[in-house]
C-alpha cells in the first residue's frame, strides 16, 4: 500500500488556503503552535490539522476552540410544497428575534456554547412566515443562514487550479486576468510534461511558470527571462513546491544575457588567498551568484526548447524574432495577452514568419452552474475575460528538397530556355564556318553552368537553397507564399 | 523499456531527428494531417505532391520538406496528444481540447498520479492523461464495447504508451472497477455515471483527498449524477461548461465615404450615357439646389490649376442644362480636393463646416486588422460535473446514515 507523501498532508510553515462558510477564501502561512482567527467564524488551532491529509472540513465546537472533523450533511432532494410566495411580504418584523438578540446568539456560538446548527434554528423558530416560504426558498434560507453562522472551515491545498481561483478572484490584475480554463489550455497547447525544457517570459507574477513547474514534478528545465530587478514571480511561493521542483525553475535577466562589461568572472575577482572571514564570505556569494548567472546562460544558448511561452506586457514580436532561434523545430510558441486586440499585429506577424506554421487566436468562455436537486441552473453572474492565446508551431523553412515555388521553377525554366537557345545559336554560328573549338567550348561551359546552377538551386547544395528560398521569403513576399498557400487549402 | 529508448507520445525524442520506424504527423493543411510511420522503403502521395520515407530520415522534426516533383510541400510535425486528438479515427465523440485542459487542471493531474477513466471511447483523454502523468504515474482505462478495446489497445502500443496505460474490457455499471483504494483520480465519461459513483469511491485512495470528474451532455443525467455523489458524501459538487472561440484574423481595408463617392462617380461618369432623361432633370434640380448653399469662392479657388478628368474647372462655370457636365461637375469636385480634406467640399456634405476652425483629425482610409469568429461555432459539448473525495472519513452513505438513525430512534 503506497505511503502518503508530505505534499498529501498539510505541513507547517507552508501556505493553507482557508475556505470560510461564507465561501470566501483566506490565505495563510500555517505557523505550528498558533491560533489562527476567522473572525466571526472563531479561532482554531494551527497544530489540530497540521500533519492531518487534505481534503477534510473542521468544525470548530465548544469553548476551548476544538475542532473536530465535519461531516456535511449533503443536500437532500426538496420535496415540493403547495406554498408559493403570493402572500409573502418583505418586512423586517417577520423575524421576531431583535439584532441585540442575534448578536447575544452570536457571541454565545464563538464562546461554543452554541453550535451553528442551533442557532440557525433558533432564528428559524422565530420567524412568522417560515412557514409560509416555499420548500426551495426555505432550503435557500436555512443555507445562507448557515452560512453566517457555521463555524465550519475547510483547508484547501494549494495547487495551479486553486491558487489561480484564488487570485482571479481576488486580484485578476496581478495575474493579468489569466483565468483557470485559458490556462489549462496554455499547458496542453505547450505540451509540457516531465522532463522537458521550457523558455518562458512571464508577467503573470510567475503564475505560468507556477503551473509550468507543477507540470514537470521536479524534472526538467524552466527558463524565465526577466526585465528588472527581480523576475517578480511572486506566486511561485504559494505552490509550496519541494526544493527538487523549485530547482527546475532558472531564471536570466534580460541584460545579463551576455556579460555586461562591469561583471567580474571569478578570475577578475579578488585573489582568494589573500582573503579572510567576511570578505572570503563574500567572495563565495558573489562566486555563487556567477555560476547561477552563467549557468542559465549555458541553458539559453544550448538552444533546443521544446516551447516558447510569452506572457508579456511588451510587443510579443519584439521578443519572438530575439527568442525564435532557441526553439527546436516542431515545437509550439504561445503568446498569451490579457486582451485579444493585443495578439492581432502578432498574429499578422507571425503569418509572415517563414519560421512559425498555423497561427491561431483563441478565447475561452466559462460558465458555472449551481447544482441542487430540482434547482440546477447556471450562476446568476458570470466571468468576464480570461484572457486570449496566440498558439504557433517552430518550424525549419530550410527545404532541403526541391521545395520550388512556383516562381523559382518558372525562373529555372526560363533560364534553362535561354541556355537552350544560346546553345543552338552557337552551334548554328559554328556550323556556318565559325572556329568550332572556342564556341563548342564555350556552349559547353554555358550548358555546364547552366546544368551546376539548375543542380545547385534543385537543393544538392543546401546553402545555396537557403539562400534562394531566403530572398523569396524574406523580402516579405507574401504573393509567393500566398500563391503556395492558394494551392494547399 | 524506458521512455527515453522508445519513440513515444508521452515526451519528446532526445536528438529530435527523424528515424526509420518514427512516427511523423505529415501537416498537409491546417484541416488535413495525417500520420505515418516512417519504413524506408515507402512513399507517401497525395495531392501536395510525393513524398519518399526514406528522405524524411534524417530531416529534423519541423522540417518544411518539399516534394519531388517541385510543386507543393509539408511539414513533418512531432506527433503529440494535441495532434492526435484532431487526426484521431474518430470510434465515438471524443473530447476536445477545451475539456481535455480543464478537467485535467481540476483533477490536478501531474507526473506520478494514478487515474481511473471509463469509458475509453476513442483514446483522445487517454493519450493527454498519458502524457502528463508520466513518467511515474499509470491510467487504468475501461471500456465496455470490445472492438474499441481492441483498436484502443493497438494505438496505445504502436504510440509506446502500453506501459503508462491498463487497459480493460468491462462494463463499470454493472461490475465496478475491480480497484479499491488505487486512484488519485476518476473520470466517467458514461451514459449513466451515476451507477458507477459508488465503485470510484472504493477505488479512491482512502486516506487523501480526490478528484472526481464525470462528462455528460444532458442535464437531466447530471442531475441525477448529483444526487447520487451527494448520497457517497462526495462534497464540493460543481458544474462548468467551457467553450473554445477560434479567431480568425483578418486585414480589412476600409476606405472614407468620400473616397467611395469619388469612386461611385466616376464610374458613374462611365454609365453617364444611360442615364435615362427623368433622372437627368432630378440630378440637375439637386445639383442647383446644392450649389446654391455653397460657398462657391473657395471652391473656385481649389479648382483653378488643379488637373481634372474632363479639363472642366469651377463648379460655377458648368452649365445646368449641359447633360454631359452635370456628372462631370461631382467628379471634379471631388478629384480636384482629394488632397485637401479641410477645405473639401463634397456632396456628401451635411453640413458646412466653418473654414476658420482647424478640423481636429484628418480622416483617412484605413487598414484595420480585424478578429472574425466563423459562423459555425462549437455550442456544446457536455456538462463537466466536479467534486471531491474526502479521506479517512469513511463514512457509510446517507441512506444507510438514516436507515441507522432510523432504526435507532425506534
Amino acid at each position: 500500500m503506497a505511503t502518503l507523501n508530505p505534499a498529501d498532508i498539510i505541513n507547517a510553515g507552508e501556505h493553507v488556503f482557508i475556505k470560510m462558510p461564507s465561501d470566501n477564501v483566506k490565505c495563510i502561512v500555517l505557523k505550528a503552535g498558533s491560533s489562527v482567527s476567522l473572525g466571526k467564524f472563531g479561532t482554531f488551532k494551527a497544530n489540530d490539522i497540521i500533519g492531518h491529509a487534505w481534503g477534510n472540513s473542521y468544525e470548530i465546537y465548544d469553548r476551548d476552540s476544538k475542532t473536530r472533523v465535519y461531516h456535511p450533511e449533503g443536500i437532500s432532494e426538496v420535496e415540493e410544497t403547495a406554498n408559493n410566495n403570493r402572500e409573502i411580504v418583505d418586512d423586517p418584523t417577520s423575524q421576531k428575534l431583535t439584532l441585540d438578540d442575534i448578536k447575544a446568539l452570536k457571541s454565545e456560538g464563538l464562546k461554543g456554547e452554541l453550535t451553528g446548527e442551533e442557532i440557525v434554528n433558533k432564528l428559524k423558530e422565530s420567524h412568522a412566515t417560515f412557514d409560509k416560504k416555499t420548500a426551495y426558498s426555505q432550503a435557500k434560507y436555512l443555507q445562507k443562514k448557515g452560512k453566517k453562522f457555521h463555524k465550519v472551515f475547510t483547508p484547501i491545498k494549494p495547487t495551479t487550479y486553486s491558487v489561480n481561483e484564488y487570485f482571479y478572484v481576488k486580484n485578476p490584475s496581478k495575474i493579468r486576468d489569466i483565468r483557470m480554463d485559458t490556462l489549462s489550455q496554455l499547458l496542453s497547447y505547450s505540451n509540457v510534461h516531465s522532463g522537458c525544457k521550457l523558455l518562458v517570459v512571464d508577467d503573470t507574477q510567475g503564475m505560468i511558470v507556477s503551473a509550468l513547474a507543477e507540470r514537470m514534478g521536479g524534472k526538467g528545465t524552466i527558463l524565465g527571462l526577466y526585465d528588472g530587478d527581480n523576475p517578480h514571480y511572486d506566486i511561485v511561493k504559494y505552490m509550496n513546491f519541494d526544493q527538487e521542483t523549485l530547482d527546475t525553475i532558472k531564471v536570466l535577466s534580460w541584460l545579463r544575457i551576455h556579460r555586461p562589461a562591469d561583471e567580474k568572472t571569478p578570475d577578475e575577482m579578488q585573489d582568494v588567498t589573500q582573503l579572510t572571514g567576511k570578505d572570503l564570505e563574500g567572495y563565495h556569494r558573489r562566486l555563487k551568484a556567477y555560476n547561477i548567472v552563467e549557468e542559465s546562460r549555458k541553458v539559453l544558448f544550448e538552444g533546443n526548447f521544446d516551447a516558447l511561452i510569452v506572457a508579456s506586457q511588451y510587443q510579443p514580436e519584439s521578443i519572438l524574432e530575439k527568442l525564435l532561434p532557441y526553439v527546436a523545430g516542431s515545437r509550439p510558441v504561445i503568446v498569451y495577452h490579457g486582451t485579444k486586440e493585443a495578439l492581432l499585429e502578432t498574429s499578422t506577424w507571425m503569418r509572415r514568419s517563414p519560421d512559425l506554421l498555423a497561427p491561431q487566436i483563441t478565447e475561452s468562455w466559462l460558465r458555472k452552474s449551481q447544482v441542487l436537486p430540482g434547482r440546477t441552473h447556471p450562476e446568476m453572474s458570470t466571468w468576464g475575460t480570461g484572457g486570449s492565446l496566440l498558439t504557433a508551431t517552430k518550424v525549419i523553412d530550410q527545404p532541403v528538397q526541391a521545395a520550388l515555388t512556383k516562381r523559382e521553377r518558372l525562373a529555372m525554366e526560363k533560364k534553362n530556355a535561354e541556355a537552350k537557345k544560346l546553345k543552338r545559336a552557337r552551334e548554328e554560328a559554328e556550323s556556318a564556318g565559325s572556329s568550332p573549338a572556342p564556341s563548342l567550348a564555350a556552349a559547353a561551359a554555358a550548358a555546364t553552368e547552366t546544368a551546376a546552377t539548375d543542380v545547385a538551386t534543385m537543393g544538392e547544395e543546401e546553402e545555396i537553397t537557403t539562400t534562394t528560398t531566403a530572398t523569396i521569403t524574406t523580402d516579405g513576399d507574401d504573393e509567393g507564399r500566398s500563391v503556395k498557400r492558394a494551392k494547399q487549402e | 523499456m524506458s521512455l527515453a529508448t522508445k519513440h513515444t507520445f508521452a515526451t519528446y525524442k532526445k536528438n529530435n531527428t527523424i528515424e526509420n520506424g518514427d512516427l511523423v504527423v505529415l501537416y498537409l493543411s491546417k484541416e488535413n494531417l495525417i500520420l505515418i510511420r516512417i519504413q524506408e522503403s515507402q512513399e507517401f502521395c497525395c495531392k501536395f505532391g510525393n513524398y519518399k520515407h526514406a528522405d524524411m530520415i534524417g530531416l529534423q522534426y519541423g522540417t518544411k520538406l518539399g516534394s519531388n516533383t517541385g510543386r507543393g510541400f509539408v511539414f513533418l510535425l512531432y506527433p503529440t496528444p494535441e495532434l492526435w486528438t484532431l487526426i484521431l479515427p474518430h470510434r465515438t465523440q471524443i473530447l476536445y481540447i477545451a475539456d481535455i485542459s480543464l478537467i485535467m487542471s481540476y483533477l490536478d493531474l501531474k507526473p506520478g498520479k494514478v487515474m481511473i477513466e471509463s469509458g475509453t471511447g476513442s483514446g483522445s483523454f487517454s493519450h493527454s492523461i498519458a502524457r502528463t502523468i508520466a513518467p511515474g504515474g499509470h491510467l487504468f482505462t475501461f471500456e465496455y464495447h470490445q472492438e474499441r478495446v481492441a483498436v484502443a489497445t493497438k494505438e496505445f502500443e504502436d504510440h509506446g504508451l502500453q506501459d503508462l496505460v491498463t487497459i480493460e474490457c468491462r462494463d463499470v455499471c454493472k461490475n465496478g472497477f475491480g480497484l479499491v483504494n488505487k486512484a488519485d483520480a476518476v473520470f466517467l465519461d458514461l451514459p449513466a455515471p451515476w451507477e458507477a459513483v459508488a465503485s470510484a469511491k472504493q477505488a479512491f485512495r482512502q486516506d487523501k483527498v480526490g478528484k472526481i470528474c464525470t462528462f455528460s451532455p444532458c442535464i437531466e443525467q447530471i442531475s441525477k449524477t448529483v444526487t447520487a455523489l451527494t448520497e457517497q458524501g462526495f462534497v464540493d459538487i460543481k458544474m462548468y461548461e467551457c467553450l473554445i472561440r477560434f479567431n480568425e484574423v483578418r486585414i480589412l481595408q476600409i476606405s472614407t465615404l468620400d473616397e467611395a463617392l469619388e469612386m461611385e462617380r466616376a464610374s458613374e461618369k462611365k454609365r453617364k450615357r444611360a442615364l435615362p432623361r427623368v433622372l437627368r432633370e432630378s440630378f440637375k434640380n439637386r445639383l442647383q439646389q446644392e450649389r446654391d448653399s455653397q460657398e462657391q469662392d473657395d471652391d473656385q479657388e481649389d479648382m483653378e490649376g488643379e488637373g481634372e478628368e474632363e479639363g472642366e474647372s469651377a463648379v460655377k462655370k458648368t452649365r445646368v442644362d449641359d447633360d454631359d457636365n452635370a456628372s462631370q461637375q461631382g467628379s471634379s469636385t471631388l478629384s480636384s480636393a482629394v488632397g485637401t480634406p479641410s477645405s473639401f467640399r463634397s456632396h456628401a456634405d451635411v453640413f458646412i463646416p466653418d473654414e476658420s476652425v482647424e478640423p481636429r483629425e484628418s480622416i483617412e482610409s484605413k487598414n484595420v486588422t480585424v478578429t472574425r469568429l466563423p459562423v459555425e461555432q462549437r455550442g456544446h459539448t457536455s456538462y463537466l460535473l466536479f467534486a471531491t473525495f474526502t479521506p479517512a472519513t469513511q463514512q457509510p452513505s446517507l441512506t444507510e446514515r438514516n436507515k441507522t438513525a432510523a432504526a435507532a430512534s425506534k
